[in-house]
């Protein structure tokens, strides 16, 4: 189903979608989690939900008929998708900790690089 | 012309509508297991083939209507009979010539959607309390009275174009929503359809709720930027942005908010508009 683009953005979302996979969050709250303004947020999901690494679903009738409100769209990460964002995560924190070209890597074996 | 664009070859041609015809088939088996289901894959091909070309005002085809009150229909555990008439509540209103669909569903199907058509709701008084329904919610799903199958799809019928009241002309929208719960909704409960009674008193309520200056000019921004989106998608993000615009508390929030979306619309309708098949390069 691909991958998204791991910019920061989606890395941000893709952890606060994390923090408690099991949890259904709206778009604003996790607007709010990730720390990302609105019109970053649902382009993200929407693509988050296009590869199923996410998936949504409008509000029990009976919890926002109750609070007096619209219904909001739930987002929850999949199983698929939680595993495979951890991966992505990983690897994308990885690569970040290789900033160097390959000619001025640390050498692992003497753990100097060079001078 | 924007149909085109998706490639899927599924029988609904929307594969993210939510509702779809093997989804209202799987609802129609699972309460009546031992019903012949190819009617209902009839009356839907026929509606959808007098509704072609037909849109909503929302921009959606007009047979996801049909769908989508059918589906509704078929969740109040209504035989496949009622659900037909469901499909074709509103094929009177095409070309359809005149006695074709009690030619080809037979009387059952055509008296109902005639009743359906001719029925003032506010007729069915509150005393009329015919629980056919509310009775027997678990047990094997009974057989309606008649009044209850023509009602749960005039009821149907109002409760899908309430989700979907967005679109009309906001004076409209206030006669249909205080109509709702003075008639609809009260109906409804007697008759023994609370769910769709439920609904529809919050659905009406929340349009007739006076909302905050500020939240009806950020909102009518939002119902503009969904135009930019695929026909088909609007009244998801429309419905979406709005739930989030009204969980905001400040005006300044809620400007920031609708600003902010409006900067992320162009990729979002972007996204929504590429080809399955070339999702993988994104």
């Amino acid at each position: 189903m691909g991958t998204p683009r791991m910019t920061l953005q989606t890395q941000l979302v893709l952890r606060a979608l994390l923090e408690d996979p099991a949890e259904q969050r709206y778009g604003l709250e996790l607007c709010e989690l990730a720390g990302l303004p609105s019109g970053t947020i649902y382009p993200i999901l929407a693509r988050l939900e296009q590869i199923g690494w996410v998936d949504s679903t409008w509000e029990d009738p009976a919890v926002h008929e109750t609070a007096g409100r619209p219904r909001r769209r739930f987002y929850r990460i999949t199983q698929d998708g939680a595993a495979q964002a951890r991966d992505a995560l990983a690897r994308a924190y990885r690569s970040r900790r290789q900033p160097l070209p390959g000619w001025a890597a640390v050498d692992p074996a003497t753990g100097g690089g060079p001078s | 012309m924007k149909a085109r664009r998706w490639p899927g070859p599924r029988r609904v041609g929307r594969a993210d509508t939510l509702l779809s015809l093997d989804g209202l088939l799987d609802t129609v088996r699972a309460h009546h297991p031992d019903a012949d289901t190819t009617t209902v894959e009839l009356a839907y091909a026929e509606a959808a083939f007098w509704h072609e070309g037909q849109t909503r005002r929302s921009g959606d085809p007009f047979i996801t209507h049909c769908l989508a009150v059918a589906a509704i229909v078929a969740d109040l555990r209504m035989p496949p009979p009622v659900v037909c008439a469901a499909l074709l509540h509103d094929v009177d209103d095409t070309a359809c010539p005149p006695r074709r669909i009690a030619g080809q569903f037979g009387d059952e199907v055509a008296d109902l959607i005639a009743a359906v058509r001719a029925t003032v709701v506010s007729a069915y008084s509150r005393a009329d309390q015919g629980t056919v329904l509310a009775s027997d919610a678990t047990g094997p799903s009974p057989s309606p009275s008649w009044e209850t199958a023509v009602l749960a799809v005039r009821l149907a019928d109002r409760l899908h174009n309430l989700r979907t009241i967005a679109f009309v002309a906001p004076a409209r929208r206030l006669l249909i929503a205080r109509e709702t719960l003075d008639v609809f909704a009260p109906v409804a409960s007697a008759a023994g359809l609370e769910p769709v009674g439920r609904e529809l008193r919050g659905l009406a309520s929340a349009v007739l709720r006076p909302a905050p200056s500020s939240y009806a000019v950020t909102g009518r921004l939002l119902d503009a930027l969904t135009l930019l989106l695929p026909a088909r998608r609007r009244a998801r993000w429309r419905e979406e942005w709005s739930a989030d615009l009204a969980a905001l508390t400040t005006r300044r929030a809620r400007v920031l908010f609708t600003l902010r979306v409006l900067l992320g619309v162009p990729r979002l309708a972007l996204l929504l508009r590429r080809r399955a098949g070339r999702r993988e390069r994104w």
